[in-house]
């Protein structure tokens, strides 16, 4: 499965000497009462006290959003912090790790020192993505004419295509990405920080009304309030902070299939960008799917979760659904998937709560149910049983895979530092 | 929902460089845009070809005729004018001449849409369009 130029013997770009020193977090909920300004400066906060830093040890600030959010030089005045470097930029799924890549290339050409990267976004309270908030009153103009004029308008819509014929090629069955619920969902009944944290069972997916056929109500992520923040620096800096870092491998941002546009004018409908970027991932983090231990799969819908472990070589093309019903992404399976629960319970942060787990996953360091030790740390029981544990066991690698949409895709692979 | 507060679906509004394509809807064409280098069709409105890059074109009318790539059927309600009319397929055909359109399929007649099913061009009439969706042949 791995690609033929891989070699992990040579040191490719700039694998290993960049890593997360911290990471952040709001609470997730619907009907914040907050301005995303608020947000974000809760979540940075948070990510800074997590790595020990104070306001002077910032220096660079990222941001993404669909102009719903607020920027970075106002999130830095309040907590202090005086920029040398900052960009805030449009854009949704897939941007988390293509601004990690961003940060590392700002850092290396000597723009700033440690950059904090936010999304703030009231996705529930404010700005919809598959509501009919603002969207649905867009001009028909451009190529609106061959979408919007159909009542093709949203991104469930847009991605059923791709669902739809997986399932056509394949043979792909509404019971199988049912699974990919089920198993997010036991994931979050482990988390505290989750919105949904009651399981699920495949009846109770696969019996949820339709939104758009193939896709469930079940199928579709949670829209939430919230903001989220990670801390980017060298790595020969990374252990001055309080955590051991999680040290950046491999980055690709926002890879796209060859034309994007109308909706898979040209391809296989059913192949995403995965299949590109995975030339990219693999070979310059020196590893294979093989070796990781923990995945992060952008799971807007349970079937982008399937497509993207699929086409970034997890198991071979067209068996998603197998592995995806397998068993093997569970607490206590061959690679854990979103083991926060995701965008399907946690909440919904446009990619960055699954680094973000990640990041803890690798540290060891998950905040589940498990006893917290005199030192703060917790005392993980490896009882993935409901409201328990969801720290794997010796976590070394993982891989986050993120998602725009079919024809574009980010990805990142880290190490336990 | 009385009458006068009744949300019109989206028409299009034709531009300088898609009004051929919508003066022929009227006539009941469904006209592409073909590459006048290298052969290629497309749907408009793209000004290279990127075939071979060329923005000499012609217009071109299509068989009408396709097949059914892939498909999604809305159950959701999301845009009022599209209420009635749900559930609705969604659908990518692939034309004869090689584009694939995004349209709706209709006129099913409790008929399943399905992958691979053939299917050809019907026009929705509104007061200065038509807009080309497609039913099973
Ligand atoms: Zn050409």
């Amino acid at each position: 499965m791995t690609t033929p130029t891989m070699d992990a013997s040579t040191e490719r770009h700039l694998r290993d000497k960049y890593a997360i020193v911290g990471v952040g977090e709001t609470t997730y909920t619907r009907g914040s009462g907050r301005t995303t300004r608020a947000l974000g400066t809760w979540a940075i906060k948070n990510a800074m006290e997590d790595a020990g830093m104070g306001p002077g040890d910032i220096d660079g600030m990222l941001s993404y959003s669909n102009n719903d959010s607020t920027p970075s030089p106002m999130l830095a005045g309040d907590l202090g912090i005086r920029l040398n470097f900052y960009m805030d930029v449009y854009g949704g799924g897939s941007s988390t790790e293509a601004l990690i890549g961003i940060a590392i290339g700002v850092i290396e050409a000597g723009m700033c020192n440690t950059v904090a990267i936010f999304r703030s976004m009231n996705g529930y309270s404010q700005v919809r993505i598959g509501g009919t908030g603002a969207r649905a009153a867009a001009p028909v103009s451009g190529d609106a004419l061959h979408a919007r004029t159909y009542g093709w308008m949203s991104a469930g819509q847009n991605f059923s295509q791709s669902f739809m014929r997986h399932m056509y090629d394949y043979g792909t069955t509404p019971e199988q990405l049912a699974m990919v619920k089920v198993i997010h969902s036991e994931h979050a009944s482990n988390n505290p920080k989750a919105y949904y944290k009651q399981r699920y069972t495949v009846d109770d997916v696969v019996n949820s009304r339709f939104i758009v056929k193939p896709l469930h109500l079940l199928d579709c992520c949670v829209e939430t309030d919230n903001a989220t923040a990670i801390i980017v620096t060298r790595a020969d800096r990374a252990y001055d902070w309080r955590h051991t870092p999680a040290r950046i491998l491999s980055v690709v941002g926002r890879c796209c299939k060859p034309r994007i546009d109308m909706h898979y004018q040209h391809g296989p409908i059913s192949t995403v960008a995965g299949h590109y970027a995975k030339d990219i991932l693999w070979p310059n983090a020196g590893v294979g799917p093989t070796d990781v231990d923990v995945t992060g799969s952008y799971d807007a819908f349970t079937f982008t979760t399937m497509l993207q472990l699929e086409d970034y070589g997890f198991c071979k093309k067209g068996e998603g659904g197998d592995y995806v019903s397998s068993g093997a992404m569970r607490l206590g399976g061959e690679r854990p998937n979103n083991t926060s629960g995701g965008h399907l319970c946690e909440g919904y942060t446009h990619g960055m709560n699954m680094v973000i787990e990640n990041v803890r996953q690798l540290r060891g360091d998950v905040d589940d149910y498990c006893p917290q030790g005199p030192d703060g740390k917790r005392q993980h029981t490896f009882d993935y049983n409901e409201g328990k544990c969801r720290q794997v066991n010796d976590v070394g690698i993982t891989a986050n895979l993120g998602w725009a949409m079919p024809g574009t895709g980010s990805a990142m692979v880290m190490r336990k530092g | 929902m009385s009458e006068t507060t009744e949300v019109p679906k989206p028409i299009p509004e034709p531009d300088d460089e898609s009004r051929p394509f919508w003066e022929g809807t009227l006539e009941g064409k469904l006209l592409l845009m073909k590459c006048s280098d290298c052969g290629e069709f497309r749907i408009p409105s793209r000004q290279h070809c990127d075939n071979c890059l060329s923005d000499n074109y012609t217009w071109a009318e299509s068989s009408g005729r396709g097949v059914v790539r892939s498909l999604g059927v809305m159950h959701q309600k999301y845009h009022p004018a599209f209420e009635p009319e749900i559930p609705y397929t969604l659908a990518m055909v692939e034309l004869e001449e090689g584009p694939r359109m995004p349209t709706n399929i209709v006129e099913l007649n409790g008929r399943e849409v399905q992958v691979g099913m053939p299917v050809e061009v019907t026009w929705e009439r509104h007061e200065d369009v038509a807009v080309p969706k497609f039913r099973p042949r």
